[in-house]
């Protein structure tokens, strides 16, 4: 166990210095110029010296290699740069909206794990039922449907329809379900699809077999037994849909107008607001491969075959 | 155990869709307005401004009318001497900031020397830059004399106040900033609202400002929303959440006619200072050959493109001014739409063997539908026997700059009614768009009426300068206007009051509930 840890978290800094170097190249050698595209935010051409004055402040008249050297200085040090929008921590900013990102990310988790373990172990129960006939269409159906389309039935039916819940914006308790059922929904149908292929593996094996030959309750077999043999896959794939939550779920935080690190990456990116940008790709690269790292290390508590490899 | 589950289940469902009061009230309480804009009016600390001028926190010496003519706000009155060389403005009586203390000249003139002291500095809203150039390029001196506000100027400027109206005279209690000219704390203005709370890029909360000058205003609390997707924007309107949607593209043209046909809203339509101009490259062919770009220009349906494209939001182009800057704006000039004459033109000039390249800019298409007009400008131009092609770029300033362009759709705006500014900054021989968007226009005629017009202090002299340059600039053709466009806001029928300027302000101070 330890062994896998410490490996991990070699890979894990190579990773990151990899990722650091990508984040500023591409960033930084977009076409445009950001200085230019700042001050004309008010829809006025700036002058030429309004221009050079800002890029000389912004520290892009120096070669990229000293403004990267620079850059990763800093984020060793926890100083990710000042906004160059707004001029306000870049740390800050970030810390400022991951807690409505968190709180998605939790919540539509919540849903797709809930969702996807409740109707995997339904359709493993009574497969030939109607009921799980009805759960393996929608699952693929929902699969095909991207999550901007469930957002808007879900804003048109239950927010503007029925006004039983806000359209979006983090106004309350109850803003965070529409855009979680909308993420849960898209996470479910994945992890559903996983875990029944799976569950119907594992319960065909002979031990669960055996189990139901020497009397143990059909419900206890499967959830127990057969259940735990087919999570791997289900729990992999979980990890990975959780890393996309964290990174914030872009297109759903716009649809809903929540204020998590998506929305700010989006706004950031209209406004070549590059400290931004390159911030948020780190958080979120860092944040997937942590999580993916922990799900391996989930997987191999769980599974000695994994250890040993 | 199946039932138990299913009354659980119905339970949870319940409390959700019942709100787990999160949920706005139908109706709000008296006194309360809610607002979404697709954009934070309020840029913070660090913004020279820290807030739109849309808010109602702070107000400035002169703003615009809805004809971009400068009207009074905080100056009441002002007179030129000196043939354009000294302006003085005279201040409203009984003025107070929100901290309760005097309006004075001397707080009006701290403000513009801590403008000058800052500048260049970027702005969410209108950079202390080119704006600071047109206002006080030409400004040697400020000073208080005698309760009133005194500019000296090194040459003559004839439209002073135009050039100030809005963010560039901005007025906040000196209490209210820093020796470096930064923000002390919240903004301290005479407006009639000061800004209680703010959470950044999601609501401002505004309180009406008991030391307001024209009285308390009618709501007491005004939230403003930050929604910047239009379909959301809409979705809490129609969901009852907000009561109107503000401010520059608050909806977009596709979004009018479906929201005007609901009789529960009230929509507003002003004229706004914003243009959509197609640019020539005329530094290289086809279209240095003028006939060329009088065929491109005839071949141009400007009333489609306004009426089914813009959706009736925009008016067709005609003088490089729009109608919202007055009597500056060229009357009687016409645009024509002549196809058969563009493929006669096209015909004795040579049709390019490569196609000319049509430029937008990625970033534009989101608030106008440029891709839909890009491909009717393609069309346009191929019957008049100009092949051409469309190309969507994010960076089209490198694009141009390379010369790897023929044509380029984008909009312009003025922030107030400096009319120079749009002559000087894009089209004067030197003008940097020219130079180094390679336009390629020279013209010296051109170049010495804009720099009469600038120095001319006779309004019906300067009236007519304006005129010859717009239909120079209509013979010569380095830019054309294609469509003034509106800017469409809208409020619940239970809202009053509402009024835009040409710059996107709303004077929240005027909104009212109807009874």
């Amino acid at each position: 166990m330890t062994g896998v840890v410490l490996r991990r978290g070699t890979e894990l800094l190579f990773t990151l210095l990899t990722l650091s170097v990508l984040v500023f190249l591409l960033t930084s050698l977009a076409p445009g110029d950001p200085a230019e595209e700042i001050l004309r935010r008010g829809g006025v051409q700036p002058t030429a010296a309004g221009v050079v004055a800002l890029r000389a402040e912004f520290g892009l008249d120096q070669p990229l290699f000293t403004r990267y050297l620079r850059w990763l200085s800093g984020v060793l040090r926890g100083d990710l740069g000042r906004s160059w929008a707004d001029r306000s921590p870049v740390i800050g900013e970030l810390l400022a909206r991951l807690p409505a990102t968190l709180r998605l990310a939790g919540a539509a988790a919540l849903v797709a794990v809930v969702l996807s373990g409740v109707a995997a172990v339904r359709v493993a129960l009574r497969p030939r039922a109607p009921g799980s006939r009805a759960i393996a269409l929608v699952t693929v159906a929902m699969a095909g449907v991207p999550p901007y389309v469930v957002g808007i039935v879900l804003i048109g039916v239950v927010a503007v329809g029925l006004r039983a819940l806000p359209t979006g914006g983090d106004v309350g308790p109850g803003a965070v379900v529409l855009p979680a059922l909308t993420l849960g929904l898209a996470g479910a149908a994945t992890l559903l699809r996983l875990l029944r292929a799976d569950l119907a593996g594992s319960s065909r094996l002979p031990f669960v077999k055996l189990a139901t030959a020497k009397g143990l309750r059909r419900r206890r077999t499967v959830m127990v037994h057969a259940l735990r043999l087919a999570a791997p896959n289900a729990l992999t794939a979980a990890g990975m849909v959780l890393a996309e939550l964290l990174a914030g779920a872009v297109v759903v935080e716009t649809l809903f107008s929540w204020p998590g690190v998506g929305q700010l990456a989006v706004t950031a990116i209209r406004q070549r607001d590059l400290p931004i940008v390159q911030a948020y790709v780190l958080v979120a690269g860092v944040a997937t491969v942590l999580v993916l790292a922990l799900t391996e290390l989930c997987l191999a508590a769980c599974d000695p075959r994994v250890r040993r490899r | 155990m199946r039932r138990r589950a299913t009354i659980l289940l119905a339970v949870l469902l319940g409390t959700i869709l019942t709100g787990c009061g999160g949920r706005e009230p139908a109706g709000r309480e008296d006194g309360r307005l809610i607002l979404a804009a697709p954009r934070d009016l309020v840029a913070g600390p660090r913004d020279p401004y820290y807030t739109h001028q849309t808010l109602g926190v702070w107000e400035p010496l002169v703003t615009v009318d809805d004809r971009l003519r400068p009207v009074p706000a905080l100056a009441v009155s002002w007179a030129s001497a000196e043939r354009g060389r000294r302006w003085t403005f005279a201040l409203r009586d009984g003025v107070r900031f929100s901290d309760g203390t005097a309006l004075t000249a001397e707080s009006v003139v701290a403000g513009i020397k801590r403008f000058l002291r800052i500048a260049p500095r970027q702005s969410a809203f209108f950079s202390l830059d080119a704006g600071m150039e047109g206002a006080y390029g030409k400004v040697a001196d400020v000073r208080a004399e005698g309760g009133k506000v005194t500019f000296v100027l090194d040459e003559p400027v004839a439209d002073l106040p135009g050039r100030l109206a809005g963010f560039s005279s901005m007025v906040q209690s000196p209490a209210a900033f820093t020796a470096s000219g930064d923000f002390a704390g919240k903004p301290v203005g005479t407006g009639p609202y000061t800004l209680v709370d703010w959470v950044k890029g999601q609501r401002a909360v505004l309180a009406a400002n008991p030391h307001h000058h024209g009285g308390a205003p009618a709501y007491e609390t005004v939230e403003v929303r930050v929604i910047p997707d239009a379909n959301a924007r809409v979705a809490a309107l129609r969901a009852g959440e907000v009561d109107g949607l503000i401010d520059k593209g608050a909806l977009l043209p596709g979004q009018v006619a479906a929201v005007a046909g609901d009789g529960g809203f009230r929509v507003v339509r002003s004229p706004s200072v914003l243009t959509h101009y197609l640019t020539f490259n005329a530094s290289r062919g086809p279209f240095s050959d003028a006939r060329l770009r009088e065929a491109a220009d005839l071949a141009i349906d400007r009333r489609s493109i306004a009426g089914t494209l813009l959706a009736g939001t925009a008016t067709a182009g005609a003088g490089f001014l729009s109608p919202v800057f007055g009597d500056l704006a060229v009357p009687g000039l016409a645009t024509a739409y002549d196809p058969v004459r563009a493929r006669e033109l096209v015909a004795a000039a040579g049709a390019p063997a490569e196609p000319v390249t049509i430029l937008i800019s990625s970033a534009e298409t989101g608030q106008f539908p440029y891709t839909d007009i890009a491909e009717v400008l393609r069309a346009a131009l191929e019957q008049a026997g100009l092949p051409a092609k469309v190309t969507v770029a994010e960076a089209t300033k490198a694009v141009m700059e390379a010369g790897d362009y023929d044509l380029f759709l984008s909009a312009y705006s003025v922030p107030n009614g400096d009319a120079d500014y749009l002559f000087r900054r894009f089209l004067r021989s030197d003008a940097s768009w020219n130079v180094e968007r390679g336009l390629g226009y020279r013209n010296p005629a051109f170049d010495e009426l804009v720099d009469r017009a600038a120095a001319e202090t006779d309004r019906a002299a300067r009236r007519d300068l304006y005129h010859r340059i717009q239909r120079l600039l209509a013979a010569d053709r380095p830019m054309i206007p294609l469509a003034y466009q509106d800017n469409p806001i809208v409020t619940t029928g239970k809202v009053g009051g509402v009024r835009q300027n040409a710059a996107y302000v709303v004077d929240l101070g005027k909104l009212a509930p109807v009874r």
